[in-house]
This record gives C-alpha cells, structure tokens and sequence, in this order.
C-alpha cells in the first residue's frame, strides 16, 4: 500500500473495482448458489423429468390424500395466522403500554420463547395437554369432568401448538411496527375528542397495518411448511403437507413424485411471498429494515401518489361499517378496552410461559413417566442424562456442528451485510431477497433438496455436511442482524475517522467493528442456536453414526414421553436466556429469525 | 359521564366565517389551577401550582426543560393523571373527565398528523368524533383551511408538505370545532427562525379571531415576549412570576427571571442612601449610581439588573459614567455586542443600535459607560 501511489497509476479503474465493498458479497453469494439454489433447481428439474413432463404434479393435485392434505394445510396455516392476529395485537399493545421492568419482563416472555427450538415447545405442549398432564388434572380436581380428556392429537392441538409456536413472530412484528409509531399522534386523536376504541380503529390500526400484514404473511408462510407440530400433536386426520414430503422420503417411492411434491409446496410459498412482496415491499421478510437504494423510494412515492382516494374510500367505508359499531362498544365502560387488551395479552404471555415453567418442573420430577404435579422431586433424570453416552455423544456432535455452523455463517453473513449496506451496487434488493430467502423456503423442501446433492458429494451424516446445510438458515439471521448494525453506525463517524488520517482497515477496525461488536455477538449465538435447535435439515442429511441432540429428542418423544425430554429443554431454556441476557443490547434494534 | 356539549357544539354553531376581533360570540373558557401536584417518583414535576386564565386569554408557560411547563399542559390535557389539586374549567373540575371529552384543541411540536389521512381528512377528524354531520364538518373545514391558507392543499398527505404547512395543518386540526381551549407544546420549535416568525404572528392574529383560551409552552423567551397575553415563567415545578411581557422583562421578580428572559446585567451593590423615590448605590469598582427606590431595603447590598440595551456607551469620560475596558466587540446586523469589564471586576454586556455616531471599539480599548435611574431595576 506504501508504494501504492505510482504503481496504481497505470490501471486505476481495476484497482478501484477490487476495493469496491460489492465484493464482499461474492462468498455468500457462492455459497448460496450452490448448496441452496442449485439443488433446488435441481428438484425442481427432478420432478418434472417425467414424460409428459407433468405427470408427478398431476398425480399431486388428483389423488385425494394429497389434495386434501394440501387444502387442509392452507386452511390451517390460515386460521393459525388468523388467530396470530387476533391475540397477537392486543399482547403487542400491552407490550408497548406497559413501560419499565414490567414491559421488560412481558416482552421477554414473548422473545424468550421464540428463541427456544420449536420441538422443545410442542413437547412442552405435549406435556401440557397429555392425560396426567397439568391440564387435566387441575379439571378433575376442580370438579369440570371426572376423567382425563384426549386433549392431544386433535385439530385443535394442532392449532393451538401452532399458534403458540408462532405467536412471538406475530407480537415481535406487531409491536415493532407500533413502537414506530409517533405517540403524540394518539394523544393528538385523543385530544382530537376519540375515545379510546376511536384511536384504536382510526389511528393505531390504519398506520400498523403493514406490521400486521408482515407478521399474518410471516406465519402463514411459515405454517404452511410446518411439519414438527402438528406430526407430534395431531392425529391421524391432521395431516399436513409438509408430513408426507418426510413420510415418503422414509419409503421411497418412485423417483421424481417426492419431488413433485415439495416442489408443489415451495411453488405455493414463493407465490404467496411473491404477491405479498410486490404488494407491500419484500422487507416484512426480514422486518422492515429499508436499505439504500433507489427502488423502495420509487414505489413508495408511487403508492402516495395513488394514494388518496382510495384511502378515502377506505375511510367512508370505516365510518360507515366499523364507526356505529364502535359508538355502540363506546357506550360500554371506560375501562373495558384496556381490560380486554390485558385479559387477551395475558392469555396469550400464559399460552408462551406455561409450557415451558411445567417443562422445567417436570425435569425434577421422581416419576419415571410424565405425571405433574410430580408425586417427588429429584435430579435422577439430569444424572441419567449427564451419565448416558449416547445423550452426551449427541450433545457434543450438536454443539460441533453448531460452533462450525456458526462461523460459516457470520463469516460469510457479516461480510455479505457489509457489502450490502457500503456498497452502490445496482439489484441490491434482489440480493438482499437472495441472502434473507432460506427464511422462508420450508426446510422439509430445503432436506429434500439437499439429500441429492449430499449423496453426490459425500456428505451425508458428516459433521461439515450438516454444518454447510445449518449455515443456509444461519446466513440470513447474520444478514438482517449485521446489517442492521451496520445502518446504525453513524457514516460521520467514519468519515471523520478517514478525513483525519486512517486508512480504509484502521476505520473499519477502529471505528466500524466497534460499534457493530454488539450486533456481531449476537448474529453469533443466534446462527449458533439455530444449527443448535435445527431438526428438520438434520432429519434428512444425518445417518445413524451422528446423532445431534434434536435428532435424540426427536427419536424419543415419538418413542416414549420421558423426564430427559424435560431435562435437555430445561438446558436448552438456561442457554437461551443467557443468551438473550448477553444480547439484549441489541434485541431492541434488529429482529433475528428462528 | 359528561356530554361534549359541556364545553362545545359544534351543532348548534352556525356563525358565518370570517368573524371578527374582540366582538367575537365565542370566548374561551377560564381556566383555574388549585395547587396542581404531579410526581414522578421522588422528583416534583409541578409543586403545589395555582394559577388563573382569563377566558380568552393567550398564556405562555416559558421555562427551562425540567421546568415542569409541559407535565403542566399534560395534566391539563389529560394525559397525565394530578396527584395532588385540581383543574377546573369555567369553574367545574375536570380531573375526572378523559382527554377525549375535554373537548380542548392541541398542537404538537412533532405536529402528529395522521400519516394515513389527507390534510383535510386530518382537520375533519376532531368533527367525525364529535359526530358532527358531513355537510357541517366539510364546510367548516374548509373555513379553517381557508383561515390557514390551506385551501389548495386539502387533498394532500402530510408527508407531502413542509414543516411549516404542516404545522399549519396541526392549527387547523386543533381550532377547527372552535374549542374553548387550545393547547400548544412548544409548536414552533421544529421550524427555523423565519418561518418560526411568520407562524408567531399569524397565530397571534388566529387568536383575536378565535378567540379561545391559548396555552403555549416555548422554552424560546423571545417567543413568549412577543406572543403572549401573560407569560408563566416555570422553574423547578414552580410558577416563579407571571405576568404581562413588558413586565416580565422591565421588573423581573429574580435572578433566574432576569436571566431567563432576555439578556441582563446583574450588579451587585451597596446600598448608600434612600431619599424619595431615588436611591443611592454604589458598584464594587466605586462607580456610584442611583435607581427607582422601589423593593430596596434601607441598606445592605442589593442586586441591579440593567438590561444591555440601556447601557449608554461614551468615548470619552461623561460625568456619570463609569470607566471600563473592552473584552469583545461583535457586530450583530442591527446592534453591536460589546462585553466589557470594570475596574471592580463587573463584566459588563452593551448593546447599541447600529448608528453612524456608535462605531465598533477595538477589544482592550477603554470605554466609559453610564446609565440613568430609570434603567436600572433593583431585585427583590
């Protein structure tokens, strides 16, 4: 660099390329390419390599069992978003107008379990409902019924499950969108002469709409790939569409039909994502964080442009419909809606934080079978855990692969934040699209796309096979965290930094990386618990020598409900609430995903 | 439960547009304070606070930040609950009626319009709650956006106006049902100097024609000199003094209201003699003067305010005058700034207009500076 000043002179335009930030998009870019869109093309080339080309996807749509699963799917995941929705806002509400250390605890039982693995949460629920289960006993006890109920492997399970496992992205989503929001514009409606319903309906609904939006789209897409709940809390006439994508893969069954059918599903996802994201910006993907580029702007202006008149319709249509309603729920007293709001929101903190306290209690138990309250306490199964060498070999394999997973991601997430949020490259949203992506595809399609191209290389139940995989999902989380650190660092700062002397390295060292080394903290244990926690991946690219933890739980609960359960989730809650506690800093800004 | 009608109908208002001046049907309410006490914790927002408002009176709460002046309109807005006291309008209390049924106008320093409605639907807002029929609320809005020279801007959104038409905006959302009362938490303050000026007079002119009762709160004391009826000078969640501008600035009760308000010269000095209405002082550097013998004691040392711009400025020794040397000289457009120092160590501050007669002095050129009895105003 010293000798630089001459020599540069003869090609100052490559050299000024090779120092451009856009490169630092190349390695995940690459990454990405080939172990996440290349074999998705691939399945997608699978399926149709049939002649005539569209015999598999026909037989998806004809024969009855997988039609009905997938109409069936779709009017779960909906009702699961509707329900999101419905107590999804009053619990954001309640977080937003609650304030100090009891907002601080009502956000963190809606955080903390969104953070917790989706098995774990399901086999609290199966704790929870199953017939010596807290529920049932409390019923008799109380006198409701004189025997336990089934409560489990039903629709409704199914629903609930889901919902409670979804819910946190809702309320995270809601709320973000409401903490937004300017406060004085309530106390302006409100001197206004609004009632509180009138605020609600006039002011608070209209402007958080898109969080809503965001956060229905975010579960419903999510739900429909949901494939670990409703296996283990429905019944035989739950099916879900994603199940049968597994449950062939157990029997193969003709080559290219499996195939069809994941490519059915991720088709009906990337529509779904496709029409919202042109409806409404693709950001509700990763929560709203704008990027610098030219294309939001545009469409933003466009839409204020169009904007009035349509809004006034949806106006007179309010005041004609919703308005007398409210009038009418106006006249009921003053305190009820703030009532209705803590009631539902405490419904919805109970529905997040039970399972989890009785799956925590339950590890203490001396029954050797599932029964609360426990007739006595012990640590027998925290011995027996810690003393059986399949459970502690397993731990390990995760906690390897989890660690190798975790670099693979930040290295190649952080660079790739970097050179989104510095660079002036052109299409910056369409590789933002590209990097946030793997959110959203179901990870049952992602395994079963992965499991070809693990065979080819050799890489099936490999301790870096599973790493590389776990990475996909890990990349976006570090993306959308770094990123939004990076935005948050003053360019002033920077540029003062530069102006007096130091070079391009010294900024970023004494400057950038300072000041993203909260976020950067973060983006790591997240990409961590994510290879941490993930099953379904795993599910398809592991072999019986390497047995991660998820994979063991996974094993059990469908084999036989014990206390170890209770104990590995115990273990995984303590790991995460540390974690959160080391992340808090930074929890406020950026949104991470599961 | 108390019907909106308490304090307003729009309803029954069917007065032309364009009513003028102090004949005005609509008068603002009075508004009476009985010991308002509000705390966060153990930090004192408002003490003990009791004040009374004319009806149609323009009151400016004028205070440093802390100073408990914006808890003050909360309270009165109703988005904060009274501890202690209470607030009565025309004489009825009101702590227990919601914000939504005070029926009072506000303006917000962050404007709050609602992103989501055109101008016009922002002003027709206040009149949609009240329930007011559509051909009333869409004639009386534009009345009001005519009033604020909004007309052509009525199908706009707000995020396509400048600061200053949205503030406008906020002003016509806030007296649009006529109320009795209108808020202000400090709604100039996000505007630069001249558009912050020309929005002064112009609600200065709103307030004759309206007529309600206005409370302003500014931390900007040239702000409040110029707009107010009465200036409420606020410190600590105290009312310090309140009182008419020209008395606010001329005979400030204290040391921190003559700070406050305008820039002073404090002095400390001895008191010599008492005769009449005059009395005898005499400055740390020997510079002996005379004042209004009004608040000072019989002897001991008092403090004199001199506002800068009654300071006279000489050349050369003038009998009455008082040797000093100059420490800065700035020319500000219209006055020169001279600071200056006297041989007891007084620091003097000196404005004179800009004239062909005052020429900028060079710092650590020697001056003489005098002042008459009826500049200085001694400190209670």
């Amino acid at each position: 660099m010293t000798s630089a000043p001459l020599a540069a002179h003869p090609a100052p335009a490559r050299r000024s390329r090779l120092k451009s930030p856009a490169l630092l998009l190349v390695p995940a870019v690459v990454f990405l390419a080939v172990i996440y869109v290349l074999p998705l093309i691939d399945l997608a080339r699978v399926s149709v390599g049939t002649d005539p080309w569209w015999s598999h996807i026909a037989r998806v749509f004809s024969v009855p069992l997988y039609w009905e699963s997938l109409v069936r799917t779709m009017k779960i995941a909906l009702t699961v978003a509707c329900l999101c929705v419905l107590f999804g806002y009053p619990t954001a509400l309640m977080i937003q107008r609650s304030k100090g250390s009891v907002q601080a605890l009502i956000a963190t039982a809606v955080i903390l379990p969104y953070f917790i693995a989706i098995l774990i949460r399901t086999y609290a629920w199966m704790v929870l409902l199953g017939r010596n289960g807290p529920i049932n006993k409390t019923a008799i006890w109380l006198g409701i019924y004189d025997e336990p109920l089934g409560l489990l492997f039903n629709r409704g399970s199914v629903l609930l499950g889901m919902t409670a496992v979804l819910m946190p992205l809702m309320v995270l989503s809601i709320y973000s969108s409401l903490s937004r929001l300017d406060q004085n514009l309530v106390r302006a409606a409100l001197a206004s002469g609004a009632g509180p319903l009138a605020v609600f309906w006039r002011v608070l609904l209209p402007l958080t709409l898109p969080g809503v939006g965001a956060g229905f789209l975010l579960v419903f897409v999510s739900a429909l790939g949901f494939f670990i709940t409703p296996t283990l809390l429905g019944g035989p006439g739950d099916q879900m569409f994603a199940m049968h994508i597994t449950q062939q893969a157990d029997s193969i069954t003709g080559e290219g039909f499996l195939q069809a059918l994941a490519v059915v599903l991720l088709v009906i996802t990337l529509v779904v994502v496709g029409v919202a994201g042109r409806l409404m910006g693709f950001e509700f993907i990763w929560g709203g964080g704008k990027l610098a580029d030219t294309a939001p702007a545009a469409t933003k202006l466009r839409r204020v442009s169009a904007g009035p008149p349509r809004r006034s319709l949806a106006m007179v249509a309010a005041d004609a419909v919703g308005w007398p309603i409210l009038r009418l729920i106006g006249r009921l007293p003053s305190g009820t809606g703030t009532w209705a709001v803590r009631i539902l929101g405490g419904l919805v903190i109970c529905t997040l934080i039970l399972p989890i306290l009785v799956v925590i209690v339950i590890s203490f138990s001396k029954a050797s079978y599932l029964t609360f309250p426990p007739p006595g306490w012990s640590l027998q199964w925290y011995e027996k855990f810690f003393s059986d060498s399949n459970w502690m070999t397993a731990f390990w394999n995760s906690l390897g692969i989890a660690a190798l997973s975790a670099a693979i991601a930040v290295t190649l997430g952080a660079t790739a934040a970097l050179g989104i949020v510095r660079s002036e490259i052109r299409y910056k949203s369409a590789l933002m699209l590209l990097l946030v992506s793997p959110m959203i595809v179901p990870p049952v399609v992602l395994g079963l796309s992965l499991y070809s191209l693990f065979l080819k290389l050799n890489l099936v139940g490999t301790v870096f096979g599973l790493a590389a995989a776990h990475a996909i999902g890990g990349i976006p989380i570090v993306v959308v965290i770094v990123a939004a650190s990076l935005q948050a660092v003053d360019r002033r700062l920077e540029q003062g930094a530069a102006v007096h002397g130091a070079s391009p390295l010294t900024v970023f060292r004494t400057v950038t990386l300072p000041a993203i080394a909260p976020g950067l903290a973060a983006a790591v244990f997240f990409a961590f618990l994510h290879s941490f926690d993930e099953l379904v991946l795993s599910l398809f690219l592991s072999s019986p020598r390497l047995k991660t933890l998820p994979l063991m739980l996974w094993a059990d609960v469908n084999y036989q409900l014990n206390p170890v359960l209770a104990v590995v989730s115990t273990l995984e809650v303590l790991l995460v609430v540390g974690g959160i506690f080391l992340a808090r800093p930074v929890l406020g800004r950026s949104r991470g995903a599961h | 439960m108390i019907q909106i009608q308490t304090w307003r109908d729009p309803r029954q208002d069917a007065a032309p547009s364009g009513r003028a001046g102090a004949g005005s049907d609509l008068i603002g309410a009075r508004i009476s304070m009985r010991n308002v006490t509000k705390k966060y914790g153990a930090f004192v927002a408002t003490d003990r606070i009791s004040l009374d408002i004319e009806p149609g009176e323009f009151i400016t709460l004028l205070g440093p930040s802390g100073s408990g002046k914006t808890t003050l309109l909360n309270l009165l807005a109703g988005f904060q609950d009274i501890d202690e006291g209470e607030i009565l309008i025309d004489g009825k209390p009101i702590t227990h009626v919601p914000t939504h049924r005070r029926g009072f106008g506000m303006v917000f320093q962050s404007y709050a319009l609602f992103p989501n409605m055109t101008v016009a639907q922002n002003v027709a807002f206040p009149m949609r709650m009240a329930g007011v029929d559509w051909a009333t609320s869409d004639r009386r809005v534009a009345e009001t956006l005519e009033m604020m020279r909004l007309s052509e801007h009525a199908r706009k959104l707000p995020s396509e106006m400048s600061g200053g038409q949205q503030q406008r905006v906020a002003i016509a959302r806030a007296i649009v049902m006529r109320p009795r009362v209108v808020l202000m938490d400090e709604p100039l303050s996000a505007l630069d100097r001249r558009l912050r000026e020309s929005i002064q007079i112009e609600l200065r002119d709103l307030h004759r024609t309206i007529g309600s009762t206005i409370l302003f709160v500014t931390h900007d004391q040239s702000e409040a000199l110029t707009m107010s009826d009465r200036i409420a000078v606020m410190d600590q969640g105290h009312i310090i003094q309140m009182d008419r501008p020209l008395e606010i600035y001329r005979h400030p009760k204290s040391r921190f209201v003559a700070g406050f308000v305008g820039e002073s010269n404090l002095i400390q000095a001895d008191v010599l003699e008492r005769r009449g209405d005059l009395v005898t002082l005499r400055s740390p550097s020997g510079h002996v003067f005379h004042a209004d013998s009004r608040n000072v004691p019989a002897s001991g040392t008092v403090t004199v305010l001199i506002r800068p711009e009654r300071m006279a400025l000489h050349e050369t020794p003038v009998p009455g005058t008082a040797p000093a040397t100059v420490t800065s000289a700035l020319f500000m457009g219209e006055t020169l700034r001279i600071g200056a120092v006297m041989e007891g160590g007084e620091t003097l501050l000196i404005r004179c207009p800009d004239t062909a007669a005052n020429h900028l002095p060079e710092p650590g050129s020697r001056i003489h500076v005098g002042w008459g009895p009826q500049d200085c105003w001694v400190l209670a």
